[in-house]
């Protein structure tokens, strides 16, 4: 059985517009399309640059619509959980009166039987415009707009973009091998037969480029040294939760074989951590260790089984040594 | 029959702020390409191919961003694509539209590298998106602390190079900051970002763009002939090593080393210090000068915090390093190592202005990205190379 890991990025970015956008954008929030003319041609949506010359356009605005004729579609009959409507709908392109281009839009016509090429569409308007392109919420089958009575236009200069991705991971049979034996409170590491290098769970030499198998593995140390630090003033940002200085060591497991960066040195202060300070891996208890961390995009990575290194009291090891180590 | 000669004969770039509030991201890069055109006397239908570099998606949040770009930099029915080195990408955008002249691919190639910072966060993004992102300047700082313990070099070396160049930056127009009181107190008293590193000594984020319009042999010479003298490629290279393995020298790495080696090589130079009139490198974070004057056999090892010391990289020092203001001064993360590849062949060309070094007629730029593990560099010069 293979293991899957599975991780979330979220962040909410800020878009600058630009003035076109902008003003496509603010017209919406009035319940007006508007394009941009491109010598004979009106664009819509409005573009900055004309998109067959290259030129810069004149911010000459053209209202279109709100009416238009579908000149192409495609039904979605099981729309996930990213597709504008909840239910199944057409993408159309949809060629406003007064435009010479066509504009991508949801059409929700209820059924499939119900699209054609050639039908006449008008926007459902959101209740509560914020200036975006889904302040159409999405075009439906006549001449007639639907929703509230148009409101003022407002001044919309930036579009918030809330951005969320899930990957899955499938583990490589190196990274499963490595996991279990990480659960079971063992560093594995392979070992390169023509370097004599090892790493932790990457598969292969990343100087000799040469696979690396079950038949190359060993158990390693999970003691070493600090061989180098640095000590973070947190910046905030979305889901950062550090709001301390931090500290961030990298630890040459004994023996000098590997380096692992990023570790948490736990126990003391951060001002007290020094390069060649002698340290040991406290491992989370047994049924607190998960391979959430490790994924098929990295390396072998520690976290999740050990939650940082202590101090074991023993006389430092020199500096100089080690203090190229750090990944 | 030996590689086509390439003339840069256009360069603009954009004002380089925390936020470009006026400008989409399209916007943006038009700025500067518009700006190199113009410099170029050419219009869109001149060029023949564009090539667009910058970091990675997740710092603005949209992906595969150069096919909405096409439309904005002419992109009609030509040939366009992007490069992607991490922080070297402007370098090697730059070094890749140049190939696309020396191998005779196209006549007149366009590059563009840009970032929008303040549309995303790069801390989030160089942290994968989780907490306690330990960002650029903690992946760099172990590495600072291990070259100041092994060259010796005293702490003020760092704020040295961090005062030299923003005072740079207040000559060049387009750099982000312009720290008109910048000294070292100020520099030393700033707070501890990512010890041993002080918030001024570390680069800022920045909304920027920049852009080199290329040409072959006839279109160079036509230009200096029309008295606009171009900026002629002496040698280009971009090298990559591992990012950790046992016995990595990450203070010099050794894809650092090769890669100048390799420009030097194609640029005639055997003596760095000496032949090179000024350079560009990519210092983000002040201790980068020493480490890269000596990453790439510029100083002896060991000996590079002693050029900054004796002021010889400063505006008006026998080795001008970064007279723009550097990344120190404008970080735009995707355009940072074409503002480095840009200032160089402003420099040779003559058209510095007040960051201009008297008699610059060879110029050398580099960009490196990651964990110091990718490499871009270019040598230019004043004068058509021989062979």
């Amino acid at each position: 059985m293979s293991t899957q890991t599975s991780s979330t990025i979220q962040f909410p970015y800020k878009r600058t517009l630009g003035p076109v956008i902008s003003r496509f954008f603010s017209e919406l929030t009035a319940q007006r399309i508007v394009g941009i003319r491109s010598g004979e041609r009106v664009i819509v949506p409005p573009m900055e640059y004309d998109p067959e010359t290259g030129n810069a356009l004149e911010p000459d605005f053209v209202e279109v619509g709100p009416a238009g004729t579908v000149v192409s579609w495609t039904w979605v009959a099981e729309p996930g959980k990213h597709h504008p409507l909840d239910r199944p709908f057409a993408y159309a392109l949809i060629k406003l009166d007064g435009a010479d281009t066509n504009l991508l839009h949801a059409l929700d016509a209820g059924s499939e039987d119900a699209v054609s090429t050639g039908m006449r569409v008008a926007p459902r308007w959101r209740d509560e415009p914020v200036g975006r392109i889904d302040d159409i919420v999405a075009f439906v089958p006549g001449e007639t707009p639907e929703g509230p009575a148009a409101g003022e236009a407002q001044d919309v200069q930036t579009m918030d973009y809330f951005s969320t991705i899930t990957y899955t991971d499938v583990l490589s049979p190196t990274l499963e091998r490595y996991a279990a034996s990480m659960r079971a409170g063992v560093i594995t590491g392979q070992r390169c037969p023509q370097c004599n290098r090892v790493f932790l769970g990457r598969g292969y030499c990343s100087v000799d480029a040469i696979t690396l198998g079950e038949e190359h593995e060993e158990t390693l140390p999970d003691y070493g040294v600090v061989s180098n630090y640095t000590i973070v003033t947190p910046t905030p940002y979305p889901g950062q939760k550090e709001t301390e200085p931090f500290a961030r060591a990298s630890v040459v497991l004994h023996g000098d074989e590997m380096v692992i960066a990023q570790q948490q040195i736990i126990g003391i202060p951060v001002s007290e951590i020094r390069v060649g300070m002698r340290v040991k891996a406290q491992w989370f208890a047994d049924d607190a260790r998960n391979a959430a961390e490790i994924t098929s995009k990295g390396w072998g990575t520690v976290a999740g089984f050990i939650e940082g290194w202590l101090p074991t009291g023993e006389p430092d090891e020199p500096a100089e040594q080690y203090m190229n180590r750090v990944f | 029959m030996g590689h086509e000669p390439v003339a840069v004969v256009g360069i603009g770039q954009t004002k380089h702020k925390k936020r470009r509030d006026d400008l989409s991201i399209a916007g943006l890069v038009r700025e500067a390409a518009q700006r190199a055109l113009d410099d170029a006397q050419m219009t869109w239908s001149d060029i023949d191919a564009v090539v667009i570099g910058k970091a990675p998606d997740i710092f603005e949040g949209v992906m595969k961003p150069e096919l909405y770009l096409a439309d904005a930099l002419g992109g009609a029915g030509k040939p366009v694509f992007r490069v992607h080195t991490a922080g070297s990408v402007g370098g090697s955008t730059a070094i890749v539209a140049s190939h696309l002249v020396s191998s005779r691919v196209h006549k007149r190639v366009l590059a563009v590298a840009w970032e929008k910072q303040s549309e995303g966060n790069a801390q989030f993004g160089l942290g994968g998106g989780k907490s306690g992102s330990i960002g650029a300047g903690g992946a760099f700082a172990p590495w600072i602390r291990a070259y100041i313990r092994k060259s010796g070099a005293p702490e003020h070396i760092g704020w040295q190079v961090a005062v030299k160049d923003r005072q740079n930056a207040l000559r060049n127009p387009y750099a982000h900051l312009h720290l008109k009181d910048i000294s070292i107190e100020k520099v030393r008293e700033s707070p501890m970002m990512w010890d041993p590193l002080h918030f001024l000594e570390s680069c800022p984020s920045s909304d920027g763009a920049g852009a080199i319009v290329l040409t072959d042999k006839a279109g160079g010479l036509a230009a200096a002939a029309d008295g606009r003298p171009p900026a002629w490629v002496l040698g280009t290279s971009m090298r990559s090593e591992p990012s950790s393995f046992n016995g990595r020298d990450p203070i010099r790495p050794q894809a650092g080393v090769d890669c100048a080696w390799d420009v030097y090589k194609q640029a005639g130079i055997t003596d760095p210090r000496n032949q090179i009139d000024v350079a560009e490198l990519y210092v983000p974070f002040s201790w980068y000068e020493p480490m890269w004057l000596e990453g790439h056999d510029i100083a002896p090892v060991g000996e590079g915090w002693k050029m900054v010391d004796r002021g010889e990289t400063a505006f008006g020092g026998s080795f001008p390093v970064n007279p723009s203001g550097g990344v120190l001064s404008s970080n735009p993360i995707g355009a940072s190592g074409m503002l480095r590849f840009l200032e160089a062949a402003l420099q040779v060309r003559g058209a510095a202005g007040e960051h201009q070094v008297d008699g610059a007629r060879v110029a050398l730029a580099q960009a490196y990205g990651a964990a110091a593990q990718y490499f871009a560099m270019w040598a230019v010069g004043s004068e058509l190379p021989s062979s």
